[in-house]
Order: C-alpha cells, then structure tokens, then sequence
C-alpha cells in the first residue's frame, strides 16, 4: 500500500557530485525536479581527496562551469590554495587546481541547491526503481514512499554494493560513515545491465596539530591566485594556506613490506579492479621497489579542522601498519591519525550500455552517472552529471538529446571513451585521452559550450551577458591585429624586430607574426602594436588561436572526416556476428558495443579502415534505401525547451 | 552527401604497361582546385579537354585528355578528375604524385567504387558484389602489406614506432603528470632520442626508395607435373636460358628464378621441380621447395600438357594465389595457341606462340583492378614513411623552440603514421605504458 506519492518530471538519486549536478541542470532547464539522498548533511560531500581539478579534470570543471554548472562556482567559494599546473608549458595544457575546504563545499553546493527553482531535495534512501515495460516510472523509498516520474538519474556513487576493506576484515559501506546501499544494488542486479566490481582506496587522515610541520617543505598557491569560474573574480576565495611536502622512506618501505601479508589486496580478498594511476602505497612499494621513496602531499582538510589528507599513502592495510607507517615518516614522529584509509570495492555498471546521452539502453528514462558508470573522481561524475540530468529534461521536454563531441569537450571525450570502449579500471580523465587537446583548453571552455548551453536553457541572463561580452572583445581584438600590417622598414616593424629578436622580410600582419615561436601577445603590447583598449584576456586568448593556428587547422581536417563518418548510422540490428571478413575479436566488441555510429566503431580497438567498409556496406544494406543512411541531424529536432514557467506549473503534488 | 571520408583520393586506373593509354582518377572536394592546377584552366564539365599537365613549378609533365565530372554525375558521386596521358609508367607515377601533392592521398583498396556505393551510384543489387570486391581487396591489399612488411622492413618501422613510442610516454607524461617528483624531459633526454629516431626513419626511407627493402614487383610461380615445360616457359617469359630444359622427366630439382619486365611490370618468375610421388631424397626436397613457392605465389602458372585431359591443380597444389592454366606443346596436340576462356590459355614453349595471351592473363590476375591492387600497399607504406618523417621533424622544431604540448603533437601525429604500417596505439595503451614506466599517482 502506497503511503503517499508525488510526481515529477526528473528524479535524482544521490546527492554526491553527479546527483547535485544532475539535479541543477534538470531544473535549470525548467524540469520540476526531485533530488532524493540519503542524507541532506552530506550533499556535495568529497569522499576523498579534498581538492578539486588537476590536468584534465579543470578541464572539466571548466566545461561544467560554461554548461552553468555548480562545481566551479562551489570550488572558488570553498578554495584554500590554488595552483595553475604547467604553468611553463602551453595554454592547452594548463589546469587549475583547487585545495578545498570540505565543509566549506559541501555548504556552497547545498546553497545553490537550495536556491535553485524547480528544484525539491528530500532526505530518503531509495530502495527500488519502477519499471514497466522497459520504462521507468518512478522510485521507492526505504520508508515506502513513492515517487513518479517518467525520467529518473541515478547517481549512487560507490554505496552499490560497498565493502570496506581495512586489513583483512571488511564490512558493508559506501563510504566510511556511510551505510552502502544493498537493497537497491540487490534490485539492480536483478535488471538487465552487466554488473562488475572496482576498488579504490583513501589514505589514513591525521591530526594537525601532531605533525612537526616545521620539517615538511610548505607550498603555497600561486600569486595571482587563480580562479575556476569564468563568473568569478578570486574575491569568493576564503583565506588561503599552504599544503605541505613530505616523503617515504626505506624505514617505511620496510614496515609496509612487513605488513604485505596482511593486505586485503594481496591476500586475495578484494576481486574489484583498482586504478593503476591511483596505487595504493604498499602497491607503488612492491611495483616500483628501486624507489628509495614517495613524495606525500599533507594538504589540509578545511580552515576550522586541523585534520590532514596525506596525499599519496591511500592504504587498506590493517590499522596498526598504517599506524606505523605514518610515524616513520620525517615529521610524523608523534602523528596521531584521526580516521583509518581503507579500500573500498562496488558495483558499476558496463557502461557500453549506454547511450551517449547516459540514458541506459535496457531501460528508456532512466539515466546512469557517476561513479556507477566506472569512473573516479569529482569532475568525471559532476560532467556526467549535468549532461545526464540536462538529456533526462530533454526527454520528458520532447527534445532530442545532447552530447558533445570529442573534438568539442573533454566531457565528450568521456562519454565516448565510455560508451563505445567501457573500462576495467576506474576511469579518470587525463589530457593525453583527448586527441584535440589543443582545441579543448580550460581557457576556452566558455567560447566552446556556453552558446549551445545558452540554447539548451542551461545558461543564465547575467552568464550569457557578461560572456557575449568577453567574446566580442575577443573577436575585436583578433580582427584588429590582423588589419595590423606589418611592413619591412616602418616605425612599427623595427620596434618589433628589435624586441623580438626577429626580422620580417615581406609585408605581414600582426596576427601572422605572432604565430612565430619567439614573439609573444607582452611583446606586442610592449612595442605600442595593440590599442590600450584591447584587454588582456582577449589578447591572450587571440594569442593562443594564433599559436595554434596551423595544429588547430590539421584538426579541422581529421575532425571533418569525424563528422562523416559520424552522420553514418550502425541499425542496432546490425548482426556483426555474420559479417564475413571481421575476425573474431572484433565481432565480439563490436556485439559487446553495438557502436551507433561508424566513428563510434573506428574508435574500437583492433578495428581497421577494410573492417570499416564492411560495416559500412552492410549498414547501408540494412538501411535498405539506396546511397541513404540515417543521419543524426535528421533525427534530431530543434533544439528548444518547453518555457521553464508552463513545465515548472505541470508539476502536482 | 553521406561519404566516409572526405579525404580526395587518386590512383592509377589502368593496369600498367608501355603501350596505350593510362588513367589517373582523382575523386573529392579537392578535385576541383587539383584540376586548376594541374592543367592551369577551368575545365568545362564533362568535356574532354586535350591539354599539358604541369609540374609544381609550371614545367609541362605530359599532355593529355582531362575530364571533370561534377559531383554527382561521376562515377563515385563525387567531383572526379580523369586524366588520360600518354606516358609510361614512369610519367604515370609521376601525374599520380603531382597530383598527391596537391593535397590527394592514395586511394586504398576498393575506396572508389566503394565510396560509388555510398553516394547510391549503385543500386542494392550490387551491394553484394561491392562486397566480395572490399573483401577481395583487403585480402589483396593484405597480401601486399604483407609481403612488403616481410623481414628486415617491418622490424625497422617496428623500431622507430618503438622509439616514437618512449618519446610519447616522456612527452606525455611530464603533460600529465607535472606534480610527480620525476624530471621526465631531462631524464630522458628527449632531443637526442628524438634524433636518433629521424636518423633511423630517413635511413629506412633511403633504402626503401632504393627498392632494397620492399621488393615490389609480381611474384609469378610456374608449377606442374614433370616434364610439361616448366623450365622451357621461365626460358621463354624471361627471354634468358636460364634454366636447363631436357627431355628427362625430374630435371628441375631447386627452385630458380629470373626478373623480367612485363609492359612495364616488374615480375619475378620462380621455376619448380614437377610435383610427383618420388623416393629420391633430392627431388623430393625440391617439391617441398616447390609447394613452399607456390604458397608464397601472388600468380602460378599451371603448366599441363596439352595433349593430356584435365587441367586444374589438385590437393597439395591449391593455394590461395590467382591460379592461371598453360596447356603447352600446342604443336604436338595441333591446337591453335592462345586464350582459352579468363584464366586460362594454350601455348607453344617452344616456339614462344601464345605466350603474348599469357602475359594478358598474368596482368589480369595480378588484381590490377582500377589502381586497387596489391603495388598501392607498398607505395601506401612509403608515402607513410614520408608523413611520420615531416612530422618528427616538426616536432624537432617545436622541442627548440620549447613548445612541449606541440611537440606531443607532432609525435602523435608521426605515431599515427607508423601506425598505419605497424598497428595503431590507443591513448589507453599509452597511458598504461607511462603507468607501467614511472610510479605515478597519488
Ligand atoms: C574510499 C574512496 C576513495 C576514493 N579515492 C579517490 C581517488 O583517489 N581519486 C579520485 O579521483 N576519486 C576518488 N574517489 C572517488 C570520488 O569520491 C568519486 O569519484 C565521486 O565522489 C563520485 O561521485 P558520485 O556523485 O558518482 O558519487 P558519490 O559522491 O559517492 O555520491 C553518491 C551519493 O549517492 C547517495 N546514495 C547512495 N545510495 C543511495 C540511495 N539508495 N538512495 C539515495 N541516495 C543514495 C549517497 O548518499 C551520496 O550522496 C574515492 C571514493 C572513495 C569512497
Ligand atoms: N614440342 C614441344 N616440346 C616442348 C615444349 N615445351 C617443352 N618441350 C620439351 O619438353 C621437355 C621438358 O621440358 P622442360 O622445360 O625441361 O620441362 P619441365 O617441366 O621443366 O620438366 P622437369 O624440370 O623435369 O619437371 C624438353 O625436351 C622440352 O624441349 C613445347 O611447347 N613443344
Ligand atoms: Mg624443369
């Protein structure tokens, strides 16, 4: 007997960095929308590490940022030291990262939560998801409440299942503090996906106040302190502080090594894959046994805790080896920890059954992201977050789906990566996955997402204002320095050479001759070449195109083939176990994927350019009508969203 | 317009050969501006035009007729160039890569009338006979990688991928990894590793021009019973006495060769031992050599005497090669030398009669199919070679100049073309190679 229920047009469950994501941009879009979690306390809750960003991942943030997303903001209001990395080398791979003060997190995205139109949060584990005829309904909750709705995310994070291993006893969990979630996993398994298991682990934490800090190298963020939101200034940032540099050494390896035999890893008692670019400390000791030693990062929790991460010895051994451990460790003499580290293993789902829009293929309306889809991290689970909440709106809006393309964002790299080659480890985004890296850069997010953001109903007034703004001085800027010209022997040329180290000799403009590798956008401010009125970021950002100019046009061209070979549909009925010509291996991951596209197949492993045409012909077979293949534009329609108001008074109570 | 690729492609569309004419066809968006250039005039549609094709510094190639078809009134739907010279195969290969660098590539196996069905040029029907056609393609185009990768060749492009490889894993890894306390430019000294593989690649590219390495050329394997004729018609194609010819059944006991030049063709004729059951050890090696040789056959010539029945190869002597049957001793049956029906013909060893309809039929099986057969693997790989070797030396440049992420680029870049010889590397796989080279992670 039902208790009481409600209807909605989008259902979030889980309130960590996917949910919260998931949850905002449904109802930014105008979808009336319920975020179910299992504790309000612990909305925007980092379970790991307390920082945010890093190379790849600002990227992503970045790119949340530009969708009208919260992480950025949250990150600029809760950052107590940042650092731009790769500062040295070029724009493209430059990232921000952000030491962050867990409670002060947790406060600003439970504030843009609750700020939030459309947008209703409620306190209730979920326990089942209904399904009728291969679609979702609606939820129910662990006190039997009911909730409908026909499009439904859920964002459970690593409470599937969750096992945490200290040693080698182990308990439910899905996270420490946290119950894991059974019943529904139990509910999940029941459900057509393919079910695996991952493993990641946390370090032990320690008290501040019992590390002699005074022998630990400080590093401190960077001046001008940079910021992560392109709304913000640097003048959210609280207080800032340094983190601290500590090391292994031989009298730690030894202690770790010691205690081998009781680790859960080798022992045997974890089956869950962990990542290879995250080991644990007693895995980094036995993989790498000619390193005297391992750099740590003592970075603080928050302002008011004196609580410590040390960043670098995540460890599931027992407690009293990590114990140990620690007090080996130059100005841990007398480190009390506060909290045991711990691995812990869960359950994902093969995210090859997914659609590109995260919608899961088994089940029409109901979404998967997060760590349930394989991946790890804050920035990995918050993108697909807010792309699997905008596309859950869209469906309920009658509107085609969305999802970027690889040559368009790093969280279109992700979803690809995902979707089309699944993972058996979890999956943490790194620049080097993204072939057009040096299109997808931090500085550029907002030139590359928000005018489809704006489009999609993700992007708000005073965002769209002050961004079309930054464009067109940009615009204004590049237009200027190319009317420049440069002429051998005028004024201008020769304060140039001479400041450059450089000689021009045919008539060229500014922008060409910034494209050379010794003259820099300072150089032509420097020189009198740019008009005072032209800011900074917009030189500096023309400067990049330009830099990029010859890589970026190569990219244009592989891009080009991208598209077409994208506008080529695979029929899901596509039997590729009958292609003659397609070896074995390859019959099979292409069952395990069903690629929807022919580019989707290129990126498959072991696939060739004969393997292609043989897909090809027999697509266009089974399309039937001569030379004509489905094409994405054709099915997909306009764009526009239902006028939030009219789909924010459908919602009933 | 639904295509694949929107690459231009080219190639030689007639089987090579001194006499008549040859085609290069051109298809794609850049065909229009290739045309321009190459002839110095707009071409009028669907016109033949009589006309000199020029070189890149204006100087006259040949002259010939060219022919614009306008897309989509070609023959793959696309704009299509056809040019008709005059030349042999020197001056073909030479329009083929004037036209290449005006922005073309290569045509793989099949692409055209592959890219003819996606642009509906052919009807469903057909779509079966494109299919068996891509099929029979790759086999081909793979036969021809792989003779052309055999041995010394792909060991070399193997090392340099290797080399380009550790390079990407420096590169990459100090891109994504900057906090680890490891230095990995310095350590590893990217510049000189950097030179040692461009002096490597441009060594392999030296030899490789010089033929040394990549034998290219027809290899066509002549077999049969004893005492058909064997070693009378090697005599004869290579215009040699090369081999002994006698009247006593078994005389051939090695395999034997001879290169010789079929209308422009390069080919390689192997002589065997005539297959029987035999005791003698000698022989018997022979015949092995002799299967082994047909094994490794693009062609084999079946020799029969004409004055016996029957014709095809039987058991051990099937092999997967384009298979052509030679009744010879046409004087003694007293039929007529020549062709018979596709695949198979009557000749006189002897008097050299009918040996002009053979060597039309070697063409034929030779899968000179549109400028799709086996050659365009080796000329693929080469034009490969090239590409990775611009590339490294971009990256060269960008290293002086202190531009690590367009370093990593260029390597990407010349890893992709090696790639295309010796099998690509995903991001994944080199991501596990950084992981599996420098502790890394937090
Ligand atoms: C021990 C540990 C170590 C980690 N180590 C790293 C690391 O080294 N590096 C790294 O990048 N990342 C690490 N992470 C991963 C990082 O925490 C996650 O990637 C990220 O938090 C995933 O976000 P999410 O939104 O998918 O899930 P989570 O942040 O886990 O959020 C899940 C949410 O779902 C809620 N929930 C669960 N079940 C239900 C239910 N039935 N009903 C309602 N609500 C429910 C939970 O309360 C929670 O709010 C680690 C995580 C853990 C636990
Ligand atoms: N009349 C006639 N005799 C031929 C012809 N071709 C070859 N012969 C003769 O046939 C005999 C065998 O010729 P070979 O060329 O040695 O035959 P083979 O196939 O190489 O023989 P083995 O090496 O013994 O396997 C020789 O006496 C040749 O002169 C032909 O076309 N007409
Ligand atoms: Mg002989």
């Amino acid at each position: 007997m039902t208790l009481h229920s409600e209807t909605y047009d989008v259902i979030v469950i889980g309130g960590g960095h996917a949910g919260t994501e998931a949850a905002l941009a449904a109802a930014r879009t105008g979808a009336s929308t319920l975020l179910l979690t299992q504790s309000i306390e612990t909305l925007g809750q980092m379970s790991c590490n307390p920082a945010i960003g890093g190379i790849g991942k600002s990227h992503l943030v970045r790119e949340i940022d530009a969708l009208g997303g919260a992480m950025a903001l949250a990150t600029d209001a809760a950052g107590i030291q940042f650092r731009t990395l790769n500062a040295s080398k070029g724009p493209a791979v430059r990232a921000t990262r952000a030491q962050a003060d867990r409670t002060l997190y947790r406060k600003a995205i439970r504030h843009m939560l609750e700020a939030q139109e459309n947008l209703a949060i409620f306190q209730q584990s979920v326990v089942d998801i209904e399904i009728r005829k291969g679609r979702v309904e609606g939820v129910l909750t662990a006190v039997g409440l009911e909730f409908s709705a026909p499009a439904v995310v859920l964002t459970t994070g690593t409470f599937l299942g969750g096992r945490i291993h200290i040693g080698l006893s182990n308990h439910a969990g899905g996270r420490a503090g946290d119950p894991a979630s059974n019943a529904l996993a139990e509910r999940l398994r029941a459900l057509p996906f393919a079910v695996d298991r991952l493993k990641t682990g946390t370090p032990p934490r320690i008290a501040g106040d019992t590390v002699d800090f005074d022998r630990l190298k400080p590093q401190w963020g960077d001046e001008p302190c940079p910021v992560m939101s392109f709304m913000s200034d640097g003048s959210e940032h609280p207080r800032q502080v340094p983190c601290h540099i500590a090391a292994t050494n031989a009298e730690t390896h030894r202690i770790i090594r010691d205690g081998l035999d009781r680790s859960p890893m080798f022992a045997g008692e974890i089956e869950g894959v962990g990542p290879r670019y995250c080991p644990s400390i007693e895995d980094k000791v036995v993989r790498f046994a000619d390193r005297a030693s391992h750099q740590v990062f003592v970075e603080p929790e928050g302002l008011d805790t004196n609580e410590l991460y040390p960043n670098g010895i995540s460890t599931s051994l027992p407690f009293e080896v990590q114990f140990a451990l620690v007090r080996s460790m130059e100005g841990f003499e007398r480190a009390r920890i506060t909290r045991p580290g711990y691995a812990i293993e869960y359950d994902f789902f093969d995210p090859r059954g997914l659609e590109p829009s995260l919608e899961t293929k088994a089940v029409s309306g109901l979404y998967f992201a997060g760590q349930i889809n394989g991946t790890t991290g804050y920035e990995e689970a918050a993108a697909q977050g807010l792309l699997a909440g905008l596309n859950a709106a869209r469906k309920v809006a009658g509107s085609a789906p969305w999802t970027p393309g690889r040559h368009e964002a790093y969280l279109g790299v992700l979803v690809d990566d995902l979707v089309t080659l699944g993972t058996n480890e979890p999956y943490r985004m790194f620049s080097s996955r993204a072939e057009y890296r040096l299109r997808l850069r931090q500085d550029n997010a907002d030139l590359r997402l928000t005018p489809v953001a704006r489009e999609l109903g993700l992007v708000d007034a005073s965002r769209w204002r002050r961004f079309e703004a930054k464009r067109a001085t940009i615009e204004r800027a590049a237009a200027a320095l190319k009317a420049t010209r440069l002429t051998p022997g005028s004024d201008l040329c020769a304060r140039l050479e001479a400041r450059c180290g450089e000689t021009v000799a045919k008539e060229t403009n500014l922008f060409d001759f910034l494209k050379r590798p010794g003259v820099t956008a300072a150089d032509l401010r420097a020189a009198g070449a740019v008009a005072a009125d032209i800011p900074a970021v917009a030189l500096e950002q023309v400067e990049v195109q330009a830099k990029y100019d010859g890589y970026i046009r190569r990219q244009d061209r592989e891009i080009a083939k991208l598209k077409a070979q994208e506008a080529v549909m695979l029929p899901a009925e596509l039997d590729y176990e009958s292609i003659e010509g397609l070896s074995n291996e390859l019959k099979e991951k292409l069952s395990l994927a069903k690629p929807r596209t022919l580019a989707r197949a290129s990126r498959i492993p072991g696939i060739t350019p004969a393997a292609l045409s043989l897909l090809l012909i027999h697509a266009k077979r089974l399309t039937g009508e001569r030379g004509k293949a489905v094409r994405p534009e054709d099915r997909a329609p306009a764009r526009e969203a239902a006028p939030a108001g009219e789909r924010a008074a459908r919602r009933s109570a | 317009m639904s295509t694949v690729d929107t690459d231009t492609i080219a190639a030689v569309a007639t089987a090579p050969g001194r006499g008549g004419v040859g085609i290069v066809r051109v298809s794609g968006p850049l065909t229009p501006k290739i045309a321009n250039a190459l002839t110095g005039r707009k071409l009028p549609p669907r016109s033949a035009v009589y006309c000199g094709f020029r070189d890149g510094e204006g100087a006259a190639l040949d002259r010939g007729i060219a022919i614009h078809f306008e897309a989509p009134n070609s023959l793959t739907g696309e704009d299509v160039l056809e040019l008709q010279a005059h030349g042999g195969p020197v001056v073909l290969d030479m329009l083929l890569g004037r036209v290449l660098s005006l922005g073309a590539r290569r045509a793989d196996p099949g692409e055209f009338t592959q890219r003819a069905f996606v642009n509906g040029k052919l009807d469903l029907a057909q779509a079966e006979a494109v299919l068996d056609l891509v099929n029979s393609a790759t086999r081909q185009a793979a036969r021809g990688a792989v003779r052309s990768l055999s041995g010394e060749f792909s060991k070399h492009v193997h090392a340099i991928a290797h080399e380009v490889l550790e390079l990407r894993v420096f590169c990459e890894g100090a891109i994504d990894f900057p906090d680890e306390d490891i230095d990995f430019l310095s350590e590893s000294d990217v510049g000189e590793r950097l030179a040692s593989a461009r002096k490597r690649l441009s060594k392999l590219r030296a030899r490789a021009r010089q033929g040394a390495l990549l034998k290219d050329g027809l290899n066509v394997v002549i077999a049969g019973a004893p005492n058909v004729g064997k070693s009378s018609l090697l005599n004869r194609l290579s215009g040699e006495d090369r081999a002994i010819v006698t009247s006593v059944p078994g005389t051939t006991r090695d395999t034997l060769d001879a290169d010789f030049d079929l209308d422009g063709m390069p080919v390689r004729v192997v002589d065997t031992a005539g297959l029987r059951d035999t005791g003698d050890a000698v022989e018997t090696e022979g015949i092995n050599r002799a299967h082994r040789a047909m094994a490794a056959a693009d062609v084999v010539l079946w020799v029969v005497d004409d004055r016996e029945a029957g014709g095809s190869p039987g058991g051990d002597a099937c092999t997967g090669a384009a298979t052509i049957i030679v009744r010879n001793k046409a004087d003694l049956s007293g039929r007529r030398p020549g062709s018979i029906s596709p695949g198979a013909v009557r000749i006189c060893a002897l008097t050299g009669e009918g040996v002009d309809a053979l060597a039309t039929e070697i063409k034929q099986a030779a899968g000179y199919r549109a400028g799709e057969g086996i050659f365009t693997a080796r000329a693929r790989h080469l034009d490969a070679l090239a590409a990775a070797d611009t590339a490294l030396a971009a990256a060269a440049e960008r290293l002086v100049a202190n531009y690590g992420e367009l370093v990593a680029e260029d390597l990407r870049d010349a890893h992709d073309h090696l790639g295309a010889i010796v099998g690509r590397v995903s991001a994944d796989d080199l991501l596990g190679e950084i992981f599996a080279s420098f502790c890394i992670g937090k």
